[in-house]
């Protein structure tokens, strides 16, 4: 779930962010031609050829936040669907757990599972704060991210992120930002029309090597889509919506000569699934009478999943893990409640003691059953894991009009943009492979 | 498939078994693949013959008659070892089923080329009576994604060559798969054209058989047509019923030119259906078995044991025989495609009563597949991060839900009168299907949307027809919104009947499929009346299925002709037609 974000933009946190920039002295603050305010390093508020690499390579990794792959086709989506039968194509992309866009955005740029990164959900319960928190801050992320290692070699990089807490997540990772100071009321977000607009205007005014970009209008209309589970007017509505603006996209790269350097990945963070109203979970009732648990559990609700922190005596974690797993899975609507210890999650402690999924159609709204997590759109499940991805551009690394079976994942774009910029492979492996 | 069982009748027309004999020179004359694979029939290449001093058109050599006239064949190709087959007749007493000959140590040889100069694999298996002279190993020890020959040696003769493609290995990256699919086997209902059409392809990777390999019945029980005319007569000319029944059933097919030409062309991955045991057959018992013919589970366990001796497949992962006869398993194709085989006979609860069927069919305490297999199938379907693209499940009877919800009376009837198989109020159309066991296909789908698994493609025989599917949960609400959990691809019969052999009255189909299309709307393609084979090409960015269709069954030289075709783009679980097969 997505609805952690903020619900209205404030001048408050406008002002608060300005002064947070104006404090920093690693930022400048440029105004583009457009209008738009891009945060920029120290020193980099130029054209990306003026100081760095000599190359006119230059790679765009545009996350339709939220979308199915099914919902690429000729009809609704004829931009993405041409650039998707051009480029390079993997039918079998997914999402890694848990499917959120926190944790999916950052193993892009990262290219490692939560359990290094220390990012496995959108929701957390931080222990050290005793409160449940979102993953937004850049001390949340353990690692370099690809923006860090590319800047380190000269290149120049961007990211153009529609949420606020991408935003918050990346902090000032990128040489050139463009962070949103208001947000759409209730979903949370910049629309992907200004988002566009910054992205056009960010390689207008700085050309960086790698623009990140994350376009939420799919996502978050889907969330809050109550034209019904299967109709989805509102999210036909964005699809289309976006399908035109990263047509619009790819028509300027190709006019302006840039495509034959460029190469453009599109995936999404996650897919969507849709609840209806009474199949709602809520296990933190269940665990509160239970002798063990009571007064014992925090869980941390991110929508398709929860994640099930033991706040007892250490002694006792593994007898409260069964009893947390018995509990859940006698619970209408759950998939299966895996102990976080399972090798194959790979999420880390941060995701707690015991990690639930919802089956399709259900959503979880924990603690309160009412108040949590009204809207019918979800993710975090393994319902919502099968992702678009793939690669267009007109540079040779990208091979016209060919189809991969390799299970290709979220976490494989940093070592994919690694190696199309000639980096080599860092100390640490990445856990994703290059697709190019 | 649900068969109409008969009282034995004489032949009403039985061409004599030699006619197969001109049929094989018109392949080897007009089909050029056919004439390439050199190993029709029991005959044995000439250069091969000269090569082992074989004497004679027949190669008895000092045997003098035909040690290896059932064939070879091979089968359940993984990346290193494909099972392969032949039987040996060491005496001309040493007939199928007879108990008779002596033991026989049996040289094989794998090699890279057809004339075995190049021998890879080689080794010496011990027969006997006791498996009624057949031979079956794993050959082992073979490269990933490669093309061999083989051969058995035995009392001064070689056995017909074969050929084997082992599969690629675990993470290859295929540009495509290829299976030939073929079901329903009939022998006295028509010549096995499909087979001969296959064998003569140049361009696949393996055969899928989908159950019904072969029929239980005594001569006349279950022939061509209304009148079940015998195109060629069974043996033993009655019911099999004992083990000496079943391996001479078997022994029978083997002797047929084309399933040997096709058998010893391809790879073949097998399933059973029923009429392997015996019709309609379920866990305890079948439609076809009754008191008269002794312990249901004995003549079973007789009929799988004779299966195991007699085909080239895997049982309990072994080639090896009385270890078992766990026949659900998997084989895996790079990156690309895995398939998963089912048994949905052996441990299937009773199919549901007609006409009661509406309680009964949708009770979640039975089950098709039983729980064993079901959590195996499930875990097919979801087998973590490095499992193959495309999940191809051999399915021996129809996923697809068939409903009749709304269909008028007077289309009803009509429909019910010509096959029987209709409830009055309109419920599933046929409850020895999946459509008898809901809560199951309920089970499997929903795992399929739990998981957002992609790329299901069912694979099926059983129903003596063409269908191409859709997969939804809920067919009511499929057409507008459009759900659908994977796709099924139905292959016709080689030559079992279908509906209008069953009715005699080809003017009523029409009338049955253009009902059926219209109530199931997630059913894109129906064919009712034809029998043929099936081509099944996958690749990274689709599936497709050709249909080929033939003509008279009981004419050696019938055309053989694309019907039609359709695909189901990776990831969306749609089917759609299209215009051209693949090029062959």
């Amino acid at each position: 779930m997505c609805q952690d974000a903020p619900l209205t933009g404030s001048p408050e946190r406008a002002a608060r962010r300005l002064e947070e920039i104006r404090a920093s002295r690693r930022t400048v603050l440029t105004a583009a031609a457009s209008g738009l305010a891009f945060s920029s390093a120290l020193g980099a508020a130029a054209p990306a050829d003026a100081a760095s690499p000599r190359t006119r390579k230059r790679c765009y990794v545009l996350v339709t936040d939220g979308c199915r792959p099914d919902e690429i086709e000729p009809t609704l989506t004829p931009n993405l669907h041409a650039l998707r039968e051009g480029g390079m194509w993997w039918p079998r992309a997914t999402s890694m757990p848990v499917m959120e866009t926190i944790p999916n955005h950052v193993m892009m740029m990262t290219g490692v599972r939560p359990d290094r990164s220390g990012v496995p959900a959108n929701s957390f319960y931080d222990r050290e704060l005793g409160e449940i928190r979102d993953m937004d801050q850049p001390s949340d992320i353990r690692v370099k991210t690809i923006i860090e290692r590319l800047n380190k070699r000269g290149f120049t990089t961007g990211t153009v992120l529609s949420k606020e807490y991408l935003v918050g997540v990346f902090g000032e990772r990128a040489t050139h930002r463009w962070e949103p100071e208001l947000y759409i009321p209730v979903s949370g977000h910049a629309p992907d029309l200004l988002t566009y607009n910054a992205l056009t205007s960010m390689v207008d005014e700085f050309d960086p090597h790698l623009v990140f970009v994350n376009l939420g209008d799919i996502d978050r209309v889907g969330h809050t889509d109550f034209t019904g589970t299967n109709l989805r007017l509102l999210r036909q509505a964005a699809l289309l919506d976006t399908d035109l603006l990263v047509g619009r996209f790819i028509d300027g790269l190709k006019s302006s000569g840039a495509w034959e350097h460029s190469m453009v990945i599109v995936l999404a963070d996650h897919s969507m699934d849709w609840s209806i109203p009474t199949n709602v979970i809520t296990l933190q009732g269940a665990m509160d009478e239970d002798p063990l648990l009571a007064g014992n559990v925090v869980i941390a609700d991110n929508g398709g999943a929860d994640l099930v922190y033991w706040t007892g005596p250490k002694g006792k974690l593994d007898k409260a893990v069964k009893r947390i797993q018995q509990i859940a899975e006698a619970t209408p609507g759950v998939l299966k409640a895996w102990d976080r210890r399972t090798p194959w999650l790979r999420l880390g402690p941060e995701s707690g003691d015991v990690v639930v999924f919802c089956q399709a159609g259900w959503r979880f709204s924990d603690p309160n059953p009412i108040t949590n997590n009204p809207i019918p759109g979800n993710h975090g499940h393994p319902a919502t894991r099968s992702i678009p991805f793939f690669i267009g551009g007109g540079h040779p690394a990208v091979k016209a009009g060919k189809v991969f079976s390799a299970h290709a994942r979220t976490v494989d774009v940093a070592p994919t943009v690694a190696k199309f910029f000639g980096m080599r492979t860092p100390k640490k492996r990445y856990d994703g492979k290059p697709r190019i | 498939m649900t068969s109409t069982k008969t009282t034995p009748t004489t032949p009403t027309t039985a061409p004599p078994a030699s006619s197969s004999l001109p049929r094989r020179t018109v392949l080897a004359t007009g089909a050029a693949g056919a004439a390439a694979v050199g190993v029709l029939g029991t005959g044995v290449r000439a250069a091969d013959a000269e090569e082992s001093g074989q004497t004679g058109a027949a190669g008895r050599g000092r045997a003098g008659h035909e040690v290896f006239q059932h064939g070879v064949a091979s089968g359940d190709p993984l990346p290193r070892r494909v099972v392969i087959w032949t039987r040996v007749t060491p005496t001309p007493s040493a007939t199928p089923g007879s108990g008779k000959g002596k033991p026989v140590t049996v040289t094989w040889q794998v090699a890279k080329d057809a004339r075995f100069k190049k021998i890879v694999r080689k080794g010496r298996f011990r027969t006997s009576a006791g498996r009624d002279h057949t031979v079956k190993l794993d050959a082992k020890g073979l490269k990933p994604g490669r093309e061999y020959h083989y051969r058995f040696i035995a009392l001064g003769q070689k056995s017909p060559v074969g050929r084997l493609r082992t599969a690629p290995r675990k993470r290859a990256a295929l540009d495509n798969l290829r299976f030939g699919v073929v079901s329903c086997s009939n022998l006295e209902a028509g010549f096995f054209t499909p087979y001969r059409a296959l064998a003569a392809r140049q361009d696949l990777h393996a055969i899928l058989h989908l159950g019904d390999y072969l029929y239980e019945y005594p001569t006349g029980g279950y022939g061509m047509g209304q009148d079940n005319v015998v195109v060629r007569p069974h043996d033993p000319p009655h019911e099999m019923v004992s083990l000496e029944d079943y391996r001479r059933r078997h022994a029978s097919y083997k002797l047929d030119p084309d399933l040997q030409a096709l058998h010893a062309r391809y790879s073949w991955i097998l399933t059973w259906d029923d009429h392997e045991v015996t019709n309609d057959q379920w866990k305890a018992g079948a439609e076809n078995h009754d008191e008269s013919e002794g312990d249901y589970k004995k003549r079973r366990a007789r009929a799988h044991r004779a299966y195991d001796e007699w085909m080239p497949v895997r049982m309990d992962g072994t080639a090896a025989l009385g270890d078992g006869t766990r026949f659900y398993r998997r084989m895996r194709f790079g990156q690309l495609a895995e398939v998963s085989m089912l048994d949905l006979r052996t441990y299937r609860d009773e199919q549901a009563a007609l006409p009661g069927v509406d309680a009964t069919v949708s009770d979640p305490s039975r089950s098709i597949t039983g729980k064993k297999q079901m959590a195996w199938l499930k875990e097919s379907l979801t087998r973590g991060d490095h499992a193959p693209q495309w999940k191809v499940i051999g399915n021996p009877v129809m996923i697809a839900p068939v409903t009749f919800g709304d269909l008028p009376n007077d289309l009803i009837d009509p429909i019910n009168d010509v096959t029987g198989i209709l409830p009055a109020d309109g419920a599933p159309y046929n409850v020895d299907q999946w459509d008898g066991y809901t809560a199951d296909r309920r089970e499997v789908l929903g795992h399929i949307r739990d998981h957002q698994v992609k790329d299901v493609l069912f694979v099926t025989g059983d129903i003596h027809s063409g269908w191409a599917c859709e997969l939804p949960l809920d067919t009511s609400t499929q057409p507008l919104y459009g759900d659908s959990y994977g796709v099924e691809f139905v292959c016709s019969s080689v030559t079992s009947n279908n509906l209008k052999d069953i009715t005699g009255a080809p003017q009523l189909t029409p009338l049955v499929e253009t009902a059926i299309l219209a109530n199931n709307r997630h059913i894109k393609y129906l064919d009712f009346d034809n029998h043929g084979y099936s081509v099944l090409d996958i690749t990274p960015e689709r599936a497709q299925m050709d249909w080929y269709v033939i003509g008279a069954r009981d004419d050696a030289n019938t055309p053989i002709e694309w019907s039609t075709s359709y695909e189901t783009i990776a990831g969306t679980g749609r089917v759609t037609a299209v215009d051209a097969p693949v090029e062959a």
